[in-house]
């Protein structure tokens, strides 16, 4: 998918966006700001995701990471002192720095590698079919009674069609986590205790 | 491409006025419904029957000093309410509120707009409003204020779950995401007389959602988060003047959108007899379903007792969550056993 015009600043924008507030995730003092970064990175790959027309994905992506997992992250946050950091009495980065400047640089350059190649190759998927604006699509979603959103659609077949085992696979890791959590907070000792 | 943007822009402003002028009028009908049912007066002397005191209410609300506790957090704590607040705001606009009318020989849909995936829209709005409160809490450093703020915080995650379940239910028996296709798969009668609403298919689902929009609101029996007993006001403690005035608006707007969202979901929108020749009648339907959904939000908040924390739980996740998986299981089977 190829992005026009404002459409294109746009992406740009959010993706600065993000990448800014990733920094800031690691460099604001106080523990519940760097959540609150966070939550507004989250929140501009959302944005970019409506922007790629993935709207199904957007939605799900503020629901669960913004929604669930970041209330989690706050509500434990909340909860711990972090004064010393807060009161700059402790030192945010050690010897880190200098290590993460020439790590970040050659991680840029093996992106860059690595994206080459790829993007020759690549064949976007509606270059084949008629373009369609913005704007054509807009009243050809809004129009169609047809029902849920392409995108959704596409979501819900990939997933159970193609990625049927690898999606159980993952909802079984979760149940496993979650009995392991369950039986770490409810100890044996609390078992006796009920009964 | 200009028509279009003013028409949105108009309907934007007008649903705004409405919004916010139904807040006001909701604090007035609460405390008259109060004292209706607690065979007291309630508010009856600024206007004729009282009918001004939103008016005062808001004025008083404005010169009240507003205050800043020291030791708060400062920017969290002042853009805390406005966290509350947009979200509200923001979720309605998705809600068809009546089919099409022709107004200055223009065909004008009665939603401000429609996106494929309303309902994920409003549920992520919804999930989204619930920083607000764990804000204010946090920031006003005040342990009364963090206490309500985590409450309210695990309750709105946990009902939130059996909320989403029970939607599922209507959205297999509709096939779509888009509220004004919800809607038009309502019309019609079934045997003539029964109007094709969501609720006498999914009555279970409608109760689980009923009972987690009551805790989603945080109102009786579930309001916990400020449990004046406890916790003194619970989050907003620490508020005054506007700001705190935008907490309660911001809890009265989510009672609108989640009683809109119910009569969607399962009262038909704005159906009803004569909504074909008669296009405005759609409007007075959709505002009188929402209206008694909203009465018996209110009827509830002052008969029945609150919960202890451990039974909200309970009631959450060991009940409410269980059933609304077991109904989108039985309706989906039920579903493709009938196909």
């Amino acid at each position: 998918m190829q992005l026009h015009g404002w459409e294109a600043v746009l992406f740009y924008v959010l993706a600065f966006m993000t990448l800014i507030m990733g920094v800031f995730v690691i460099s604001a003092r106080i523990a519940v700001h760097s959540a609150l970064f966070l939550i507004s990175a989250l929140v501009n790959v959302a944005l970019i995701f409506i922007l790629l027309r993935a709207e199904f994905v957007a939605g799900v992506q503020i629901l669960v990471y913004v929604g669930g997992v970041m209330v989690l992250f706050l509500f434990v946050i909340m909860l711990v002192q972090t004064r010393a950091e807060e009161e700059s009495r402790v030192r945010l980065y050690t010897g880190q720095t200098k290590a993460v400047y020439v790590i970040a640089m050659l991680l840029a350059f093996a992106f860059i590698a690595a994206m080459r190649p790829a993007q020759s190759g690549f064949q976007s998927p509606d270059a084949t079919a008629p373009t369609q604006t913005s704007a054509d699509r807009g009243t050809a979603t809004g129009q169609g009674a047809g029902g849920v959103s392409e995108d959704t659609q596409k979501v819900g077949s990939a997933l159970y069609r193609e990625a049927a085992l690898p999606f159980e696979i993952a909802s079984v890791l979760l149940l496993v986590a979650m009995v392991g959590a369950v039986m770490l907070a409810r100890g044996s000792k609390q078992e006796k205790l009920y009964e | 491409m200009t028509g279009l943007l003013l028409e949105w822009l108009i309907k934007i402003a007008v649903v705004f006025a409405i919004l916010l002028t139904a807040v006001a009028y909701l604090s007035y009908m609460e405390r008259r419904v109060a004292g209706w049912i607690q065979i007291r007066v309630g508010p009856n002397r600024v206007g004729p029957l009282g009918l001004l005191q939103p008016l005062a209410d808001g004025l008083k609300f404005i010169f009240k000093e507003d205050i800043v506790p020291l030791k708060a957090n400062k920017l969290l704590y002042i853009v805390a309410p406005a966290a509350a607040i947009i979200p509200a705001l923001m979720t309605f606009i998705v809600i068809p509120y009546g089919s099409e009318v022709v107004l200055f020989g223009k065909q004008i849909a009665l939603h401000v707009t429609r996106i494929n995936v309303a309902l994920l829209y409003v549920l992520g709005l919804t999930s989204l409003s619930v920083y607000g409160i764990v804000l204010a809490g946090w920031s006003s450093n005040n342990k009364y204020s963090l206490m309500g703020g985590l409450r309210a915080s695990a309750q709105l995650i946990s009902y939130e779950l059996a909320l989403g379940m029970a939607i599922i239910g209507v959205l297999v028996l509709t096939g779509s995401l888009d509220l004004v296709n919800i809607v038009e798969a309502q019309r019609g009668y079934w045997f003539g007389f029964l109007p094709k609403w969501n609720i006498f298919l999914q009555p279970v689902a409608f109760v689980i959602f009923f009972l987690a929009a009551l805790a989603e609101t945080n109102r009786v029996p579930f309001d916990l988060p400020e449990a004046e007993a406890e916790l003194v006001a619970g989050y907003f403690t620490e508020y005054s003047s506007m700001k705190f005035a935008m907490f309660f608006m911001s809890e009265y707007l989510n009672l609108i959108t989640s009683c809109s969202l119910a009569t969607t979901l399962f009262f038909g929108g704005w159906t009803g007899p004569g909504v074909n020749s008669y296009p405005w009648l759609s409007i007075v339907y959709f505002v009188i379903k929402v209206f008694l959904l909203i009465f018996l939000f209110m009827w509830i908040r002052f008969t029945f007792p609150r919960f202890r924390y451990d039974q909200l739980m309970r009631l959450g996740w060991k009940f409410l969550l269980p059933t609304a998986i077991a109904n989108v299981v039985v309706t989906s089977t039920v579903l493709l056993l009938v196909n």
